[in-house]
């Protein structure tokens, strides 16, 4: 089929599934969410084949498409060039997942949920994943715009729907504000554009900026760039991702983590390397550098954040924050080292690689935790870790998959996560060398951080991973948990596939990045620069300095573990044989009981001891005791830590405006006419000013 | 009618628009000030006819008639009728003397003067003098609003200060296009029913006026 059909037929499924959701909402609710789901997942794969015709076909074609005429005053088009489509792809196997994972997980949630709030799940579901990808595949300003605003407000319908409590609607009322303080800077940031240009189209914004002075070029970047970090949840806009991102439905979770926070990635690569670039030469250094510290601080607060988190969902959208952060390293360097002298161009092009392809790759894994974690919510109804534990037994498929995304997120080999990882240190380690000064300190600082992250990365999904499944059962409601339906393992299963063929065969999504990379930087695409030696090694290429480059092959990587672990088999199969002997664990005695297990808390204490000064603790601890105080008989032990930004920014800020408006309150008289002679007074001034000024 | 004879009327309408306004701050009674702003709006309605005349602007004839109609007519009586209708305190209650009062009207009249003079001529003007006496209307209305305690005479007030911004806009600019004229006589109508219905409620289920609201401060 024609490529050219891809976008009005994507429309098509997402708009019908939108539609008859709702048409189906005096009906049968489970009949809205499951067709709502089978258009979405339709939608999902047309935009899959749609990408990946883009992608793979011939190289530096951009699909250009006018949309019938909404409004008098703008020709809105759709234009899918590399970058879209490859985000657009992201969009497409996150989605798929979903839609896959939905209907089961819904059902299984909550029962005897009423029909018009199934029917406005599936509505929702279509909107948020129609708008989503036409973000990334609009052609002027106003498409943009009017699918970012979707986005934002489908995704706030899903964040309320999941449970009527006061906890997710305060948690969706945060996110729309924050949603639209970013929108509102990017409108900004648009207006000031298309104002200048007459137009909408990005060809035409293209042209406009190429011709705007430095001081407003980068205060229209920092503009869009604080809208489209608020949305992607940088430190220190991150408030609502923590609790947002947990309030609504997993599958929809994943898409949240996995994917919408990706669209603002998709944003900030448009503005940076297209729309906003000059003519020739490279971009303001300020831009890069930003983007560098603030990737390095959402990175390493994230992490640490996610640490000390309890919640499942509230730690994996704590790690979303770390996530964002390191593919922000990666764009930073990009924009630092783009355009600069032929070397370090090719340096940029590994450095967006990286960055795209962590994109996909948390896409990937993160969609496949907030899944697992989903699959374990529905079966246990619990959030909190601590009250969960023995699942491996209970839910063995739900937790290997878990495992799997643990360890692809922990940056271990080999596993997806590893290799952009490792592209990302390639590029920061080659850039150190490249620029000269104190900026190449801050490039080596930033990759300690970045060694820093998936070190506390892995520590934190140890805790995740052995506190929820491993050890005996804390609660009744972990001790009855079930296998998850079918459909649901599918899902994650799927997503698990991508994380495994994405870590073993990385040179094959190089191919995917050509596109991308070409068009955003111009020259060679990343196959040329990284996978100098076929698919399957990965090499990056630096020698004209005097650095040689360094290579690696995941695919031999991989055979290596797996022969190892064979061998290992086989070796303790060989020593054990005969002398097998089942026995209850020895626990000096007593009978062992599930307290007997590390604890969430227990497990992440050191690193609170460590940081503290970051995370500020604060624990109560109350013994309980009989007559005699030497006789405890309970000791309670609470415990919390801080969110800095949240207290030192946000709250800080709420206290000043509440005190300034105690002030104003007490000063004002209450009558009318004083009021009516404060406008008397004003216009006079006005008047006055105005004499003054025209004399 | 020859130019020089319109610039004469439309001043001595000014003069005259000028001198109810000072009738309108100074009057003690509220009947008082009710008349003197029907007759404002009359000689509104007078001078939009002289311009439509003029200038052969037929919107400037719907105006004129709708505002002979609404605000010289249709208001001061609704006006009338709630003064009638509460029989209680036919007195204005100024916030400050209305001998401060007239003397911060004259003192906005001069300033008005004096800042036109710096603006310079403005091209459409009929009159020199039209805009500072627009905005002297408009400024001495709001004047009347701030240092009136009832509710009823900064409605009267609100009137003036309209008769001001309509003064302006058809003596300097020829006339808003009709439908915003149109649009701002309709918010003027509002503004008296919803004022009305207010002051009669507040007054029948309370016994306050809008100057007692400030006890509502939290």
């Amino acid at each position: 089929m024609d490529v050219q059909a891809g976008p009005g037929l994507m429309a098509a499924c997402y708009g019908g599934g939108a539609l008859s959701s709702l048409l189906l909402a005096r009906g049968s609710g489970r009949l809205a969410v499951g067709v709502g789901h089978v258009a979405a997942c339709a939608g999902a794969l047309v935009g899959l084949g749609l990408s990946l015709g883009v992608l793979l076909g011939e190289p530096g074609r951009t699909i250009i498409q006018p949309i019938p005429v909404l409004f008098p005053f703008a020709r809105l088009s759709l234009s899918i060039d590399g970058l879209s489509a490859y985000f657009l792809l992201v969009i497409s196997l996150v989605a798929i997942a979903a839609a896959v994972y939905g209907p089961a997980y819904l059902r299984a949630l909550s029962p005897e949920a009423r029909p018009a709030r199934q029917a406005a799940q599936g509505f929702a579901l279509n909107l948020f994943l129609g708008c989503m990808a036409f973000v990334c595949c609009a052609g002027d300003a106003l498409t943009f715009l009017l699918c970012w605003e979707g986005m934002t407000l489908a995704s706030y319908v899903l964040v309320v729907s999941d449970d009527r409590d006061g906890e997710n609607a305060r948690a969706g009322l945060l996110y729309m504000v924050m949603a639209h303080g970013g929108t509102a800077l990017l409108l900004v940031a648009f207006l000031g554009l298309t104002e200048r240009a007459g137009a909408f189209d990005f060809g035409a914004l293209r042209a406009t900026a190429s011709g705007l002075d430095p001081p407003t070029r980068t205060m229209v970047f920092f503009l869009a760039f604080g809208g489209f970090a608020t949305k992607a949840g940088v430190i220190p806009l991150h408030v609502w991702l923590p609790r947002a991102h947990p309030a609504a439905p997993s599958h929809i979770s994943a898409l949240m983590s996995g994917v919408m926070l990706k669209v603002a990635i998709y944003g900030i690569l448009r503005f940076a390397f297209d729309l906003l670039a000059p003519g020739a030469g490279p971009l303001p250094s300020s831009w890069g550098w930003t983007v560098l510290f603030v990737g390095t601080t959402s990175a390493v607060l994230g992490v640490l954040y996610a640490l000390q988190q309890h919640d499942l969902k509230r730690l994996l959208a704590f790690h979303s924050v770390e996530n964002i952060g390191i593919i922000l390293i990666g764009a930073g360097l990009a924009m630092i080292l783009w355009r600069q002298e032929a070397t370090s161009s090719a340096l940029a092009t590994v450095a967006l690689t990286a960055a795209l392809l962590h994109t996909a790759n948390h896409a990937a894994f993160k969609g496949l935790l907030f899944l697992g974690a989903g699959s374990v919510l529905c079966r246990t109804h619990v959030r909190n870790m601590e009250e969960l534990g023995g699942l491996a037994r209970r839910m063995p498929s739900t937790a290997a998959l878990f495992l799997l995304g643990a360890v692809a997120i922990s940056a271990l080999p080999p596993l997806n996560g590893f290799v952009s990882e490792w592209l990302t240190f390639q590029a920061l380690l080659g850039g150190a060398t490249r620029v000269q000064g104190p900026g190449g300190l801050i490039i080596v600082f930033a990759a300690a951080m970045l060694a820093l992250t998936g070190g506390l990365a892995a520590a934190c999904f140890a805790k995740a991973f052995g506190v929820t499944f491993l050890g005996r059962p804390r609660t009744p409601h972990a001790e009855h948990a079930t296998e998850a339906p079918p459909s649901m393992i599918a899902a994650m299963a799927w997503l698990a596939a991508l994380c495994v063929a994405l870590g073993v065969a990385p040179g094959y999504a190089m191919r995917l990045l050509d596109a991308p990379t070409s068009a955003l930087l111009g020259g060679a695409g990343s196959s040329a620069v990284v996978a100098a030696r076929g698919p399957l090694v990965l090499s990056v290429a630096l020698t004209p300095s005097g650095i040689g480059g360094t290579a690696m092959s995941m695919t031999m990587i991989a055979a290596l573990l797996v022969a190892l672990t064979a061998i290992a088999w086989v070796l303790r199969r060989g020593w054990r044989r005969g002398s097998r002997r089942t026995a209850p664990t020895w626990t000096c005695g007593m009978s062992p009981s599930a307290r007997f297990d590390y604890t969430a808390t227990a497990f992440a204490k050191p690193l609170r001891l460590v940081f503290a000064a970051l995370y500020h603790p604060r624990r109560d601890v109350t013994h309980e005791t009989s007559e005699s105080p030497y006789i405890v008989r309970r000791i309670h032990y609470a415990g919390e830590i801080v969110d800095l930004a949240e207290t030192h920014i946000y709250r800080r800020a709420a206290r000043d405006i509440s005190i300034l408006s105690q002030t104003i309150r007490a000063r004002s008289t209450g009558s009318i006419y004083g009021y009516i002679g404060f406008v008397l007074g004003a216009l006079v001034v006005a008047l006055l000013l105005v004499g003054v000024i025209y004399r | 009618m020859s130019a020089d004879t319109v610039q004469s009327i439309i001043d001595d309408l000014g003069a005259l628009l000028l001198f109810t306004m000072i009738l309108i701050v100074a009057a003690g009674q509220i009947y008082r000030a009710i008349y003197a702003v029907a007759a404002q709006s009359l000689l509104i309605a007078i001078a939009g006819g002289v311009l439509a005349a003029a200038t052969g602007n037929v919107d400037l004839w719907v105006i004129a008639a709708i505002t002979l109609v609404v605000k010289a007519t249709l208001l001061p009586w609704v006006l009338h009728w709630v003064v009638q209708r509460m029989n209680v305190r036919r007195e204005i209650e100024p916030v400050i003397p209305i001998a401060g009062t007239l003397a911060l009207s004259v003192l906005i009249v001069v300033v008005s003067f004096q800042v036109s003079a710096s603006l310079g001529p403005v091209r459409q003007a009929i009159t020199g003098n039209a805009l500072p006496v627009g905005i002297a209307l408009t400024l001495t209305g709001v004047l009347v609003m701030a240092t009136r305690k009832t509710a009823l005479t900064q409605m009267v007030g609100l009137f003036a200060s309209e008769n001001g911004i309509f003064f302006t806009a058809m003596a300097v600019s020829q006339g808003m296009p009709l439908i915003i004229e149109i649009g701002v006589i309709l918010d003027v109508i509002l503004a008296a029913l919803v004022m009305t219905i207010m002051v009669l409620r507040v007054r029948s289920t309370v016994d306050a006026d809008i100057a007692d609201l400030d006890r509502l401060r939290g």
